[in-house]
Parts: C-alpha cells; sequence; structure tokens
C-alpha cells in the first residue's frame, strides 16, 4: 500500500483515495472484523513517520462508527492531526465509509443550517458533504477484477474514469499504479460535452 | 511556575462595603494615571507607575500569589466560599486566566474599565451566599472577608520581597499598602475594611493569623489536592504523560514550599507539617525566582505565560498566530508521540469514539464546574458566570443569562434529583440524560442568542458570529460567512448542552481546564 502511495506522490497525484473498509463489511465475520482493525492499525503507526516526512495529509473519511476500537479511533486521529498542516498530497482514507451515508449526511446538514429548498444546487450540496474539499474524482481504479462501484464515494465519482485491473488488492504494486495513470492518460474525456478536455484539466 | 497561581480564588475579585466599622482610610480617590510620575508618591495609585504593577512581571509573585491564595483559603468564610463556588479544582487554568485578566483591568490606568470591572466582581460575588458544612453562614460581600483577601495579596508581595532577600524599604511598602487601599475602595462604594495606617495593618494582620485562621477543607485542597489532579493546561493537554511526571515531581515540591512561607503562628495552630530542610527550600525558591529580574525584559511577562499556558490562539492579539502555531506543534508533538510508542497489548474493548461523548464524560468535563462530584447551582452559576464574562455582558444582559441558568436548574432539580437531596450525582444524571434539553434549557440559548444579535434582526450575521466566538468563545471559526439563525443556534447548543455531541465552539469555553 506504501508503495502506491509513493508512487502516487512521485508521479504528481495531489488528491489520493483509498477505500479500506466499507460500512457495509461490518456484515463480515466478527473474526474478519477483528483482524482487519489490527493490521490497520499496525499499517497506520508503521507508517505514520513515513507519510509525515513525505509531507502528505492523511484523513479519515467515515471512521466514526462506535464499533471502531478505541486505540484504533485515537490512532485516526493522532495521524490526522500529525500530519494537519502538510502540504504535498492529501490521502484519504475512506474507512467505515458508504457513498450513500455520505449524501444522507449532507441533507441532514443542509436541513440543520436551515437552507431553503430553492437555493440547494449541486455546489451548495457539495459543500455539506463530510471533507468538502475533495475534488471531483477524475480516476478510480477497482482491484481484483471486481467491476462495481460497491458505494464508494458516490457523489464524486460522478464523472470518473473507471479501470478494472485484474490484478489482486495485495498483489497491486507501483508499476500497476503506473500502468492505469498511463492508460488513463489515453482516455478522452468530455464530460457530457463534445469538446473534449485534455486529462487533468479543471473541467466546468 | 506554571502550576502555582492557578488556584487563585476570590481574591480582588473581593472588595469591601462599609458594614462594620472601621475608619475609612485616607485613600485619594482613585485618580487617573497622570504623566510619569518615576517614583515617590505623588504618582498614579494606578497604572503602569503603581509599585503593584512593578510586581506584575515578577516570577516571584507565582509562588506569592499561591501564598495569599492558601492564606485566603484559611478564612472560615472565603474557604467556604471557595469550596461551594470556585471551580479553581477542576478548572484551574481557566481560573487563574480570569484571574488575571481581572487584576489587570482593576489595577490598569483607565479608571473607567476599573470601574466596570469593580462592578463586574460586585454583582459575582453578590451571587455567593450560603452556609459552610457547620451551618456558618457565609457571604461573598462580607466586607472583612473582602479585607482580607486584599491584606494577604499585600502581605504576601512584601513577604516575597523580603524571602527573595530584597525587602523593600518602609518608604516603598507605604506606598505599595496604599496602591492595596485604593484597591479596596475602588471596589466598593464606601470606605474600606483595612487598617489606615502600615503600623495598624500589621497589627490586624498578626491577630487574623493568630485568631481567625483555620485549618479550614479548601485549605487543604489546595496543598494536597490541587497539585496531585492538577490537570494539564491546555497547551500541553495532547502530552498527558509527560505531564503528570512533572506534576508528581513539582506538586510536593510546591506543596512543602508553600506551607514553609506560611506564618509560623499559623503552621503551628494548623498542624501543618514541618519538613526538615523546606525553610531552605522555599527560601532558595524565592531566591531564585528573584533572580530572574535579571532576565531581559519580555522573557517572563506573566501574560504571555498565561496566554501561553492557557492559549487563547485565535485570538485577535497579533501573537495569537504564533502562540497558534505553538499549539498545533505541541498537538503534532503529542500525536507523532503515542503513534510510535510501542505497540501495547491489544485488549479488543471498544472504548467509545470521539464525536460522542459518554453521560459520564459530560457530566464530568462540562457539568460538574467545581469538581466535587454533584451538580449543584454552584455548577450553574459558573457557567452563567464564565459565559457572562467572556462575552462581556453588562446589565441587563448579565442578570437576563442568571436567571435564565437559574431556571434551568430547577428545572433540571426537579426532573433528575430523584432522592431530593437538592443536588444532583452523576448516577441521577446519567439515568436522565434525554430530559436535559426542556424548556428552560432552550431559553438559555435564545438569551445567548439575543446577546450576540446585537442588531436585532433575528439572525446572527457574519460579524456577530465571529465576535461570539472571538470574545465568548476564543477561536475563530470556519463557515462563518454562512451566518447562523436562531434556530441553527439554538439546535447546536441545545445539542452540546444535553451532552449529545462535542461541540468545537462550546468545548473549549466550558471544559478546558
Amino acid at each position: 500500500m506504501i508503495d502506491v502511495i509513493e508512487a502516487a506522490r512521485t508521479s504528481g497525484v495531489q488528491w489520493l483515495s483509498l477505500y479500506a473498509f466499507s460500512t457495509e463489511n461490518w456484515r463480515r465475520p466478527s473474526q474478519e472484523v477483528d483482524f482487519l482493525m489490527q493490521l490497520v492499525r499496525r499499517v497506520v503507526r508503521k507508517h505514520a513517520p513515513l507519510l509525515h516526512a513525505r509531507g502528505i495529509r492523511c484523513r479519515f473519511l467515515g471512521a466514526s462508527d462506535p464499533r471502531i476500537p478505541g486505540p484504533l479511533a485515537r490512532d485516526f486521529a493522532d495521524l490526522t492531526t500529525l500530519t494537519e498542516a502538510n502540504r504535498g498530497m492529501t490521502l484519504t482514507v475512506a474507512f467505515d465509509h458508504g457513498g450513500r451515508g455520505d449524501i444522507v449526511e449532507a441533507a441532514r446538514s443542509l436541513i440543520r443550517a436551515g437552507v431553503p429548498a430553492d437555493d440547494v444546487d449541486e455546489q451548495c450540496f457539495a459543500a455539506h458533504l463530510p471533507v468538502p474539499d475533495t475534488p471531483d474524482v477524475d480516476l478510480v481504479i477497482r482491484t481484483s477484477g471486481e467491476q462495481r462501484i460497491s458505494n464508494f464515494m458516490l457523489w464524486q465519482v460522478a464523472y470518473a474514469e473507471w479501470i478494472f485491473p485484474s490484478v489482486l488488492w495485495p498483489d497491486f504494486r507501483a508499476p500497476h499504479f503506473l500502468e492505469c495513470l498511463h492508460t488513463y492518460q489515453q482516455r478522452s474525456r468530455r464530460f457530457g460535452g463534445v469538446t473534449p478536455h485534455a486529462n487533468g484539466e479543471p473541467h466546468p | 511556575m506554571t502550576y502555582t497561581g492557578s488556584s487563585r480564588p476570590s481574591q480582588h475579585e473581593s472588595g469591601p462595603t462599609d458594614r462594620g466599622g472601621g475608619p475609612v482610610p485616607p485613600v485619594p480617590a482613585p485618580p487617573i494615571a497622570g504623566g510619569p510620575v518615576p517614583e515617590g508618591p505623588p504618582g498614579s495609585l494606578f497604572g503602569p507607575d503603581s509599585q503593584f504593577h512593578r510586581f506584575f512581571n515578577d516570577p516571584r509573585w507565582a509562588l506569592a500569589m499561591l501564598r495569599a491564595t492558601v492564606l485566603e483559603a484559611a478564612h472560615p468564610q472565603i474557604g467556604a466560599a471557595l469550596i461551594d463556588n470556585s471551580v479553581f479544582v477542576a478548572h484551574p487554568w481557566r481560573r487563574l486566566r480570569n484571574t488575571l485578566m481581572s487584576l489587570q483591568r482593576m489595577s490598569g490606568a483607565d479608571e473607567h474599565a476599573r470601574e466596570r470591572e469593580a462592578a463586574r466582581l460586585n454583582r459575582m460575588h453578590a451571587r455567593m451566599t450560603g452556609t459552610d458544612t457547620q451551618n456558618r453562614p457565609y457571604d461573598a460581600m462580607d466586607p472583612q472577608a473582602r479585607a482580607w483577601v486584599i491584606a494577604t495579596l499585600f502581605e504576601s508581595s512584601v513577604t516575597m520581597c523580603r524571602l527573595s532577600g530584597q525587602p523593600l524599604d518602609q518608604r516603598t511598602m507605604e506606598r505599595l499598602y496604599a496602591e492595596f487601599q485604593a484597591f479596596l475602595t475602588t471596589l466598593g462604594d464606601q470606605g474600606a475594611q483595612l487598617p489606615p495606617t502600615l503600623k495598624e495593618f500589621w497589627q490586624y494582620y498578626d491577630r487574623m493569623v493568630e485568631e481567625e485562621l483555620e485549618n479550614t477543607e479548601a485549605l487543604r485542597i489546595i496543598l494536597y489536592k490541587l497539585f496531585d489532579h492538577l490537570p494539564a493546561p491546555p497547551l500541553l493537554g495532547g502530552l498527558p504523560t509527560v505531564w503528570a511526571t512533572g506534576r508528581a515531581v513539582a506538586g510536593p515540591v510546591i506543596g512543602t514550599i508553600t506551607v514553609a512561607s506560611l506564618p509560623g503562628p499559623f503552621r503551628r495552630r494548623a498542624g501543618l507539617p514541618e519538613v526538615p530542610g523546606a525553610r531552605t527550600l522555599m527560601q532558595s525558591a524565592y531566591m531564585t525566582a528573584g533572580l530572574a529580574r535579571f532576565l531581559p525584559d519580555n522573557w517572563l511577562r506573566t501574560e504571555d505565560l498565561t496566554r501561553l499556558l492557557y492559549l487563547s490562539p485565535d485570538g485577535e492579539d497579533p501573537q495569537s498566530a504564533a502562540l497558534a502555531a505553538l499549539r498545533d506543534r505541541v498537538r503534532r508533538a503529542g500525536a507523532l508521540f503515542r503513534l510510535v510508542t510501542p505497540f501495547p497489548v491489544q485488549h479488543g474493548s471498544a472504548e467509545k469514539t470521539e464525536p460522542q461523548r459518554s453521560a459520564e464524560d459530560f457530566f464530568t468535563e462540562v457539568l460538574d464546574q467545581t469538581g466535587d462530584g454533584y451538580l449543584d447551582w454552584p455548577d450553574l452559576a459558573a457557567m452563567a458566570r464564565e459565559l457572562a464574562s467572556c462575552l462581556d455582558l453588562d446589565e441587563p444582559e448579565e442578570t437576563k443569562l442568571y436567571r435564565a441558568f437559574a431556571e434551568w436548574w430547577r428545572e433540571l432539580q426537579s426532573a433528575l434529583d430523584l432522592d431530593g437531596d437538592g443536588r444532583i450525582s452523576g448516577a441521577e444524571y446519567a439515568a436522565a440524560v434525554p430530559s436535559l434539553a426542556g424548556p428552560a434549557l432552550i431559553r438559555v440559548a435564545e438569551v445567548l442568542f439575543s446577546v450576540t444579535d446585537t442588531d436585532g434582526n433575528q439572525f446572527i450575521d457574519a460579524d456577530e458570529y465571529r465576535a461570539l466566538f472571538r470574545t465568548g468563545f476564543r477561536r475563530t471559526v470556519d463557515g462563518a460567512d454562512a451566518g447562523y439563525s436562531r434556530s441553527a443556534f439554538v439546535n447546536d447548543f441545545l445539542s452540546f448542552m444535553s451532552g449529545r455531541r462535542r461541540s468545537t465552539a462550546y468545548d473549549p469555553l466550558l471544559s478546558g481546564a
């Protein structure tokens, strides 16, 4: 994983999100969940200093479920605090994340803020999503040969390009990532219009 | 030295009324700070030329203030008022900052500011009355008690100079005394209770020490309990281990130093321990602190130190950015420290995570301001006091706020006090959390909203919102452009006060140490 993060950073990616654990994953057998939590904690602690040294800003999307063990939540918070002033790449780890949940959360936040219905537009809505500074997603890489969205950042992937390498996630390394980037560069993105935009260029 | 001043209880927050006779001291009406008079009697008794002001940035003050506090707490009336009303055990750092701010206003050159602060202090103390454990009534406005507070301050300043080997000459001492008398005069509308001359003062002081002072509960708490449980100041909040270690060493030392500096007759009568070598230790502490006056001017400034400790990082003053940066660095250091400490044995215990807090946590962190394990009127009064002073409320807004809190207290009492002992225990609270957000609490939120909505348009606009958080909660907030409607404000406040949600705005204010 750290391999891929490093490859992304060196090739100039500004925003990288990893989908570590979905809300639905809680349904897995509890032993498996426990093991996963342990694993995540070990990984976070092991790589924290390195991530910080590379100027990567880390944060966690979701990660508010009371089922997350306290020490792990503490580590998440600490890593976020430690790296919050970094201005290199932003690494968002979606943990216990669900795209629909985010949208519901935004709706709640809008209602709470008392915004009149007519004032709600896409921009305003997006501002109420969790971590609202995340830009639209350009590229989604779904490994392991699966071809599903799995409730991942539903709002942000509206115009994303998708790539489905067959390699399993644990085997997915820097060369695979660079290959995906290369494929992405070949695509022509039109965002529903006719004028082709150069890839990576900010779109309206 | 940080730990010391922390305990400051009602100090200068007291003042005289003219009960109990006692000759009116020949104190000149508080003059407005005139031109710079270098030294000598005709100078202003307030402002930057005063003797008192010269002490203000003296590191020895930390020791002296702690000593004065102990002497105050030994006064049965003051001790009882402290135990019941003061938040210094649970929130010593906030208390310290408030006290210093008040002291500064009271000793400043601006006459109007002094009068305003005096009026605020008087209003605050008029609300503190009750009976102690032996059913003796106390009253924070009692003129004798208030005079004693000023007396301990004066005497501790003099003693601090003596103990550090730089005794004050007679003339300076007279002048300092006149300043403290003027201080007391500003607080009350009539004459003060301090004896007219310095000679008579020492007789009065000795008599108080010999006859009036007791080994009160408040005194024991300050000497022995406060340091054992002194919470880390917000700045060091991220480094609990480091703090606990330092505290374990420093606490007993400071306690010993303070005891050794108390008047001998009182030590004997109160049965305070005589530790071998304590006197030497105490004298060297005062000497060392005294030597710090040779440091460059701006190295040691009480205000800076307190501000650093309590840290109001997002305030308006120019240093706040630097302070905020420092605070962030400390927080990050704490985070890194925890992340790299070896992996502890995993005990799959599912602790609660951040955004929601348990009823018990909320009870101890926010509601129980006096830290006695019960929710009682003084706890809510402390909250009202904190909000009123942070928002700089005058009459009639202040009374409105107090009244709203009192109303809430009655509501809480009738809903939660199951065993009818007049106060609410943590268990009673936890059993009934949902009923907390009753109509009276909503009223509190509405009063808060109205005092913030200065232009009365039923909407806290960006400026008012910023002003509320800057002055009231000492932080700059993001998204202030959006403004805040009455209902949104009330909702946020309710969800915080009923303990359902942590709040970035209110947490630092009411749960900060």
